[in-house]
């Protein structure tokens, strides 16, 4: 309560204290000018300073820029932004001259040129940020048969966990974080409400341009109650007009395609279309005990192949509007349609097989986008951003058999006319009614200062029911939940080489839901209302000593707070528990970056990240009570330190490689468990079924101008995964021999590109798991063996101004 | 080029040279072997880790629960979850799970030579809520409660071979015949029958175990082991027999069936039962209720049965209800005589428990029916009681650390 006081204090004084440093000048000079790229295309957006000063704009569209105000005499004016090298030029003003003073830039991007183009998946774009934050350049993965989720994996100090095949379940681990501590956005707009047809790993890599990966404190213009990281996914919004179009082809009956196509006309007219697709059977092989249908008895332990786990998913997303008017940079309003369907082959367990049940649901989403630079004030940025899912999911399990892993099945009372299911008889069917509004502003005071207020809303109620048992309806229970989130950024540039962010979030929930209570063992239930409404506060920084070395810092007391299918379940395999607590936490950040060159030829880069955090109600994915669903429950106090390192080296442009490893702590320190006056069981130990020691390497050999061509190029990449085998249970609790583990693996993908005329036709080949070893993740679920992927891609693009 | 060409080919050969392991093979399922089984008693401790969810049971092998210290620490056979339901029939001991409806997997353990507990087979079962020892068997019921299904399942698992060897159905609106549902709480093998009690329930509208019947007992007597109904004895002088997953029934050495009532039965949510928690009988060799009533509730001041094991001779072990004159509150211990009509709160335990090892498996009853042992499990600790019988009262046996104790089973060969 202390530390919340006196953050709030703090914080206050941080948010005022610009108001107090703006100096009043009396107008003498002014500097105007433009400011071009090397390619002489006018650069929007960066900063023109004088050094030691106050005084400071962005250049607007037209890479104009005017300062005005300036006392005479002798200057350093300096331009910087992200992705451009630091230019400073000395000027000397007269008193009530007027200079004009025209300066180009050189693109970061060109200098890094080598790092940049064959690091692979870095993008220094949004690193000058005091955030610690990774951009992984989804346009150099548009060949790869990756889909999002794969791409996320290879990132330093992520862990994507998958249940299975393509459309499994999935779940994420960044740095400590875990499963919903890190949030995932599009565009800058919370992924909460998008439905199952959009996850991370059924969405292809083609659909995103870039992905930025938020490490510990999360910028408060995305928003939200991240906890410890955020992923968000920026989609392509290229200028001009483009097609994209691919289609890959691979292992277990898989085709995926997607065409990305947009549209800019001189007027300002932008039409951007998406469509993807994603088909598997999911038939492959896994080693299972195989029982006897009739009497139920286990006979033999084989490897089976998969027979009820088709999966597929189609999507659609238009965006329609206008593009750099007066009253809009952006403006576009949007549709989205998805629609999936997914057997289901087995609970969290591979004991029992099914043959019949599935789920399917679609997402009928329509989105408004509003953005604008300089509204009503130079130097005030507004986004507003709003969706509404009107989709629903269903469960089918209505066929009465008992199958095993060879498809065989027990029909007896099926054709007694005994009406049963195979998990629980049911065809419910919801509607999660979910919307989401965001609307950011920032202002910019001056060069140094800069204000940034966001809320986020959502809104949830899910209303269903079981045309089995329409008599039911009426005694549906709510689930209903809001969730406001205000946020309030004090950002301060004191130079190039240090800026710091002070930010404050104020969250609040209400949830409606019935309580469950038991009288003897039955259950009964009562409406309730929960509120929350903690305050949260941190501080983020970056330094960089030298211009290759960079420092980061931060500190933040924050919140996650529970979502509404945690608190209701998804009705498949999340099983809601509405008794779920906001988790609380301080999370302590540091992180270093360094990069250098030896010989011009090759260079290197290093990346590391620590983390210490000390957290209440640490909400951790558990089996559920009846080991077949997953449910979410708090853990009273946990402590977790993650430490994670990259490194990168790149021999000019024909050889990249990289290793990274992370290794987390997370342990248990709720000394007494509730009602409990002994010392917890588990008091000190690591949290279980965790994957808590895990690294990736990966190497790419590229060659330029093949076939004599020269916009022909050949790349071959490997990529390898280290995960370290960890207890499904507690450790250290019962026989060492009769322990339940998920044991250590190895895996191994390796894959070729072929890019022809400057890649636009594509080839690529991937081979996943190429040893055939076993995968297992979640639970102990098996995961594909040896697969092997095609994919073709068809990529043209057109400049609006040619 | 040429340098980095071979560095790559060492890198990955390194990474193969790890990877290889070896491929599993394809396995038939060997017979158990028959001679390898430790001959004598030994017991079976399974506990649970205090920690909510996400932890499991370990299975504690012990010789002499009446002394000593037992943990979990580095000891104990790892069970997958901790919803699960433990049975011993035939010198086997059976580890099912309650999957909430889904199927799951059994594990079947065995002594061996050398005194270790061991898995000796691996079946499916479906979650059931009644399990009960019948002849070679283990019968189990899965019984709906709600939805369109109305159809209970009788499983014969035949506990010598491990697998189901007959399933019979019955329909539970037909079989209540009052518009609402019979759900079996539980049953017992009473001579060449199966008797199995149980409650009207509404089955519907959120109120699932309500009941517009609250001052009725019911017991269902099937054949065996055709599992063909023969009867219902029904009774107004108790409400239901037993309750949801609680074994109602105490059959003595004479032959009489015992049956008790909490008094409980509910319509959302409220109590509705106006009659006591007593016990009545049905004498041997017959299948209706005799004038015998023994009320409970006034003898013990007003509590409520929670639970019961039948000792002998008579005498019977009973969990009440703490709070007297409701459905709430931790367990309180007593001993009951039948025949005498007499009721002692035993003495020389925690004075709050918390909870304690279940009764539907308890078979640790001494030779001379002058013990039993029970787990127990209060806020500063847990422990295996000696529960004298004839003085009713208990003292202290084994403690049991790192977990607190769910059941106590005794498996002889």
């Amino acid at each position: 309560m202390i530390y919340l006081k006196m953050g709030t204090r703090l914080l206050f004084f941080f948010l005022l204290a610009p108001f107090f440093l703006m100096a009043q000048n009396n107008d003498l000079c002014v500097i105007s000018g433009q400011i071009k790229s090397e390619t002489g295309e006018p650069v929007e957006g960066i900063l023109v300073s004088l050094k030691g000063t106050a005084s400071g704009v962005y250049t607007d569209a037209k890479g104009n820029y005017k300062i005005e105000g300036i006392a005479s005499g002798t200057y350093t004016l300096v331009v910087y932004g992200m992705g451009y090298v630091v230019k400073e030029k000395e000027i000397t003003l007269k008193p009530g001259e007027n200079s004009v003073v025209n300066l180009q830039v050189k693109s970061e991007a060109q200098q890094m040129e080598i790092v940049e183009v064959y690091g692979r998946s870095q993008t220094k774009e949004i690193q000058q940020q005091a955030y610690n934050v990774v951009a992984v350049d989804a346009k150099k993965l548009h060949n790869t048969t990756l889909d999002l989720g794969q791409a996320l994996d290879r990132v330093s100090g992520v862990r994507v966990r998958e249940s299975g095949g393509l459309g499994s379940r999935m779940s994420f681990t960044l740095n400590g974080f875990t499963g919903r501590q890190v949030r995932f956005f599009m565009d800058g707009i919370p992924m909460e409400n998008f439905g199952s047809s959009f996850q991370l790993n059924s969405i292809p890599v083609n659909f995103a341009e870039r992905i930025e990966i938020y490490k510990g404190v999360v910028p408060i213009w995305l928003g939200s109650d991240a906890m410890g990281g955020a992923v968000n996914i920026v989609t392509s919004a290229l200028p001009g007009s483009y097609l994209d179009a691919s289609y890959t082809y691979g292992s277990f009956n898989t085709h995926r395609s997607a065409v990305n196509a947009g549209y800019t006309s001189k007027k300002g007219l932008n039409v951007q279309v998406s469509l993807f697709q994603n088909y598997s059977d999911n038939n492959y092989l896994i080693y299972a005990p195989v029982i006897d249908i009739k009497t139920s008895a286990l006979t033999a332990t084989k490897w089976v192949r998969r027979f009820h786990d088709k999966y597929h998913n189609e999507a659609v997303v238009v965006n329609v509007g206008v593009v750099n008017k007066k009253y809009a940079d952006k403006l576009l309003f949007g549709f989205t349609y998805g629609q999936n369907y997914a057997d289901i082959q087995t609970d969290a367990r591979m004991a029992v097989p099914y043959g019949t049940p599935y789920q399917k649901g679609n997402t009928i989403m329509p989105t408004f986008r509003y953005a604008k630079k300089d509204l009503f004030l130079k130097g005030l940025d507004v986004t507003v951003s709003a969706n509404y899912n009107l989709g629903y999911n269903q469960v089918i399990d209505t066929v009465n058999r008992r199958y095993n892993w060879l498809g065989q099945y027990n029909n007896d009372f099926e054709k007694n006319g005994i009406k049963g299911g195979e998990r629980n008889r049911t065809l419910y069917k919801f509607r999660n009614n979910s919307g989401i509004a965001v609307a950011v502003a920032n202002y910019r005071l001056s060069a140094r200062h800069t204000i940034t207020l966001s809320n986020t809303y959502n809104t949830f109620n899910r209303l269903g029911s079981d045309e089995l048992v329409p008599e039911n309806a009426s005694y549906e229970q709510p689930r209903y939940n809001t969730k406001n989130i205000i946020g309030l950024g004090y950002k301060f540039d004191l130079n190039e080489k240090w800026n710091t962010t002070l930010f404050g979030k104020y969250y609040s929930q209400v949830t409606k839901y019935s309580e469950s209570y038991t009288v003897i063992t039955e259950q009964f239930y009562r409406e309730k209302k929960k509120l929350m409404n903690p305050l949260g506060y941190g501080i983020a920084t970056t330094y960089f000593p030298h211009r290759s070395l960079q420092l980061k810092a931060s500190f933040e007391k924050t919140y996650r707070l529970p979502e509404p299918d945690e608190l209701f379940g998804d009705q498949v395999d999340l099983e809601g528990n509405v008794g779920l607590r906001a988790e609380s936490s301080f999370n302590y950040n540091l992180g270093l970056g360094y990069n250098f060159q030896i010989r011009k030829n090759h260079r290197i880069s290093f990346e590391a990240t620590g983390i210490y955090r000390d957290a209440q109600d640490f909400i951790r994915q558990v089996l559920a009570i009846n080991q077949v669903r997953y449910t979410m429950e708090n853990r009273g106090k946990v402590l977790i330190k993650a430490v994670e390192g990259e490194i990168r080296y790149s021999y000019k442009k024909v050889f990249s490689a990289g290793f990274n490893t992370t290794y987390q702590d997370m342990r248990n320190y709720t000394k007494y468990e509730p009602g409990q006056q002994v010392v917890s069981d588990v008091y000190k130990y690591q949290l279980p079924n965790f994957p808590y020691l895990f690294s990736n390497a990966d190497a790419s050999l590229f060659f330029h101008g093949l076939g004599k061509k020269k916009g022909n190029t050949l790349s071959l990449g490997y990529n390898f995964l280290y995960v370290h085998g960890f207890y499904l249970y507690w450790p250290k609790i019962g026989g060492k021999d009769d322990k339940l583990d998920i044991p250590l693996q190895f895996n191994h993908d390796i894959n070729i590109v072929y890019s022809m005329a400057d890649g636009k036709y594509n080839i690529s080949f991937t081979c996943r798991n190429i040893l055939n070893n076993e995968q297992y993740d979640n639970f102990k679920l098996q995961k594909p063996g040896r697969a092997f992927y095609i994919k073709l891609r068809y990529f043209i693009r057109k400049n609006a101004d040619k | 080029m040429f340098k980095i060409y071979r560095a790559i080919v060492a890198v990955a050969c390194i990474g193969l040279v790890f990877s290889a392991c070896t491929k599993k093979e394809d396995q038939d399922v060997a017979p158990a072997d028959t001679t390898n089984i430790y001959r004598g008693t030994k017991y079976i401790i399974t506990a649970t880790p205090t920690a909510s969810t996400g932890v499991a049971d370990y299975l504690l092998s012990v010789d002499d629960p009446t002394t000593g210290t037992i943990s979990t620490a580095g000891n104990g056979v790892e069970q997958d979850g901790t919803y699960r339901y433990y049975t011993v029939h035939k010198g086997k001991f059976f580890s099912l799970l309650y999957g909430q409806g889904n199927p799951g997997a059994v594990a079947t353990y065995r002594f061996n030579k050398q005194g270790k507990l061991e898995k000796i087979s691996d079946f499916v079962s479906e979650t059931v809520q009644v399990f009960a020892n019948v002849g070679d068997d283990i019968l189990t019921m899965k019984v709906p409660r709600q939805g369109d299904n109305k159809t209970a399942y009788m499983y014969r698992i035949n506990a010598d071979l491990s697998q189901i060897v007959d399933t019979k159905t019955i329909d539970v609106v037909n079989l209540s015949g009052n518009g609402e549902r019979a759900h079996f709480t539980w049953a017992k093998q009473v001579g060449n029958k199966v008797f199995a009690p149980y409650m009207s329930i509404r089955g519907c509208c959120s109120d699932a175990f309500g009941t517009s019947n609250p001052d009725s007992a019911y017991i269902a007597v099937f054949s065996y082991p055709d599992l063909t109904l023969e009867k219902v004895i029904k009774d107004n002088r108790t409400s239901y027999i037993g309750a949801y997953f609680n074994d109602g029934l105490a059959l003595d050495e004479r032959g009489d069936v015992y049956a008790f009532s909490p008094a409980a039965a509910t319509y959302e949510t409220v109590v509705k039962s106006t009659t006591k928690s007593a016990f009545v009988r049905i004498p041997a060799g017959t299948t209706s209720f005799d004038n015998y009533y023994f009320d409970v509730e006034t003898a013990s001041g007003g509590h409520h049965i929670r639970q019961q094991t039948y000792i002998g001779n008579g005498k019977i072990l009973l969990n009440m209800y703490g709070d007297a004159g409701k459905i709430s509150g931790g367990p309180k211990l007593a001993i009951a005589d039948l025949y005498n009509k007499t009721f002692t709160w035993i003495s020389g335990l925690p004075a709050e428990i918390v909870s304690m090892s279940t009764p539907y498996n308890n078979n640790t009853v001494s030779s001379d029916k002058g013990k039993i042992y029970v787990g127990i499990n209060a806020a500063d600790g847990s422990w295996i009681y000696v529960v004298d019988v004839n003085s009713a009262s208990a003292t202290k046996g084994m403690t049991v650390e790192g977990g607190k104790i769910t059941s106590i089973v005794k498996v002889t060969n």
